[in-house]
């Protein structure tokens, strides 16, 4: 054995003086806390605090859709590898298994002095503690010319669900020999690999049923993740389709028009016979009203996730300022373990162990051809600390690449299982 | 009456050692509830109800298998770089707890 590390935790909180900051429980009732959002940060965190607490915290989780569709896999539908069913999940495991009380309904605002959150319905429910993960908002404007209006016609299916189906029958449906336009997101955004696998998959059914297409992609930055791994997949599956142009070469998207479908930069006007616009990104409205966020995001304490504003409050996976973690459904994920832990502790004197992070971003390039990359984290004062980390390498063996690729299908299941189950 | 609870210690002592030294080796500083929250990190990927597609099921996993299987990947016997890097940040007392924990699980 190599080292003995020291598991270290800290047992918190005095009985003492767990009553005297939550009045409830001095008279006998539950400590409570509510959950804003049941993607892979908010249904890992209800999901958790329920299930280790045993009853002994109740758990709402605030969550507007009764069928949600992930993100993460929304590409591989598009490139005709799953399909959208597949890619659906309902909170009936939360509920029946482990006791969560799901309310199917927006959150509309936030009193962090009341500890209330007011229901689009016009309801509310107090907490104890709160966690927000609400995901991502899309600042429309970002990208002259771009707005919710024109979502229909270039699709930013960022947000998987209905848009994602509309991108689909778009590249589906495109004149042969045409162009595809799509226009990649500012760091940072959610799921960094995401554009560039779903350029492979929008290449990989034109190859399929429109081989003399084009994909040019007006890329706002001048690198990207697993850039080397992706470009070296478009030019050995896709050769000559794929045109990806930096912002340095192009000079910057001076403005779209969705009537004539042209994209205007220094370098010349672009004109699409379909597209994508995947604008800027910040945190999901509610953690604004919750008034946690500086800027586009939020600040957190890197040992518990717990905002830098609020210590009742929690701000989970994209809406979160966790550098150096990556915004994928993996942090997400990982996070709110994390925050389970912590809020537990506070709440019932349970163990808080030492935080652990960890993140693996899989892409699917082409069939059977999957790429990885990955990293492991700790919690530092000022920021969530890389400690270790891998990526897959150009000029693998096919072998290796099927291996990752069966591998992602193994994560999907597990990580769905873990958020829903 | 003491000497023969003595007596009958060391009697059952001896039936029992090889195992208990055994396990005692395997399993230093195991703590289940330990385990359990380590286990976290392991069922993001590995499905926790068991069903096998691409990534295998680790539930149940005998405690010698499961040290013997994180430890090759500790050592880069076994390749798989996301295991490699997972078995890299886990010490002696983080690797029993996990096969304590996981070996009672379903």
């Amino acid at each position: 054995m190599a080292k003995i590390t020291r598991r270290s935790f800290v047992g918190i909180m005095a009985a003492s003086t767990t009553a005297l900051s939550m009045p409830s429980i001095a008279f006998g009732a539950l400590p409570r806390v509510v959950v804003i959002g049941g993607g892979a940060g908010g249904a890992t965190a209800a999901k958790y605090i329920a299930k280790d607490s045993k009853g002994a915290v109740d758990v709402t989780l605030v969550e507007a859709s009764k069928r949600y569709y992930t993100c993460f896999f929304s590409n591989l539908y598009l490139g005709d590898f799953r399909n959208y069913g597949s890619i659906g999940h309902n909170y009936y495991g939360l509920a029946v298994n482990h006791g969560v009380n799901m309310v199917h309904e927006w959150a509309s605002s936030v009193n962090s002095a009341e500890k209330k959150v007011y229901l689009g319905s016009g309801a509310t429910v107090s907490y104890d503690k709160l966690v927000i993960s609400p995901g991502i908002d899309l600042k429309f404007n970002s990208v002259n010319g771009y707005s919710p209006e024109a979502q229909s016609i270039m699709p930013h299916a960022w947000k998987s669900g209905t848009q994602v189906q509309l991108l689909k029958n778009q590249v589906k449906g495109m004149k042969k020999g045409g162009t595809f336009v799509m226009v990649p997101p500012p760091n940072p955004y959610r799921c960094p690999p995401g554009p560039y696998e779903r350029i492979s998959m929008i290449a990989h059914q034109f190859k399929k049923t429109n081989p003399t297409a084009k994909i040019v992609v007006l890329d706002p930055k001048n690198k990207f993740s697993k850039q080397s791994l992706f470009m070296e997949g478009w030019q050995k599956h896709y050769p000559g389709m794929i045109e990806w142009i930096s912002a340095d070469t192009h000079g910057g998207i001076k403005k779209i028009n969705t009537s004539t479908m042209e994209f205007e930069t220094d370098l010349d006007t672009f004109k699409a016979d379909a597209a994508s616009v995947i604008p800027a990104q910040q945190a999901g409205r509610i953690a604004m009203n919750a008034g946690v966020n500086k800027g586009d995001w939020c600040p957190i304490v890197p040992a518990s996730m717990q905002s830098q504003a609020d210590e009742n409050i929690y701000v989970l996976g994209d809406a979160s300022i966790a550098k150096s973690m990556p915004k994928s459904g993996f942090s997400a994920n990982s996070q709110a373990k994390v925050a389970a832990n912590h809020i537990r502790g506070s709440l019932t004197g349970s163990k808080v162990f030492t935080p652990r992070f960890a993140n693996t971003c899989w892409s699917l390039v082409a069939t059977n051809d999957g790429i990885k990359v990955g990293a492991n984290y700790d919690a530092k004062p000022d920021k969530i600390n890389k400690t270790s980390g891998f990526i897959s390498k150009t000029g693998e063996d096919s072998n290796l690449r099927k291996a990752t690729y069966e591998e992602s299908i193994g994560w999907y299941s597990g990580i769905t299982s873990d958020m829903f189950s | 009456m003491k000497s023969k609870f003595v007596f009958f210690s060391i009697i059952i002592l001896l039936l029992f050692s090889n195992k208990i030294l055994a396990d005692d080796k395997a399993l230093a500083g195991a703590d289940f509830e330990y385990g359990q929250h380590l286990s976290g990190e392991c069922v993001t990927c590995h499905n926790s109800t068991g069903l096998g597609q691409g990534i295998p099921k680790i539930t149940g996993m005998k405690t010698a298998v499961f040290i013997k299987k994180i430890l090759a990947y500790k050592t880069k016997e076994k390749d798989n770089a996301v295991m490699q890097m997972v078995a890299d940040r886990l010490g002696e007392e983080e690797i029993n707890s996990l096969a304590l924990y996981l070996s009672k699980t379903k």
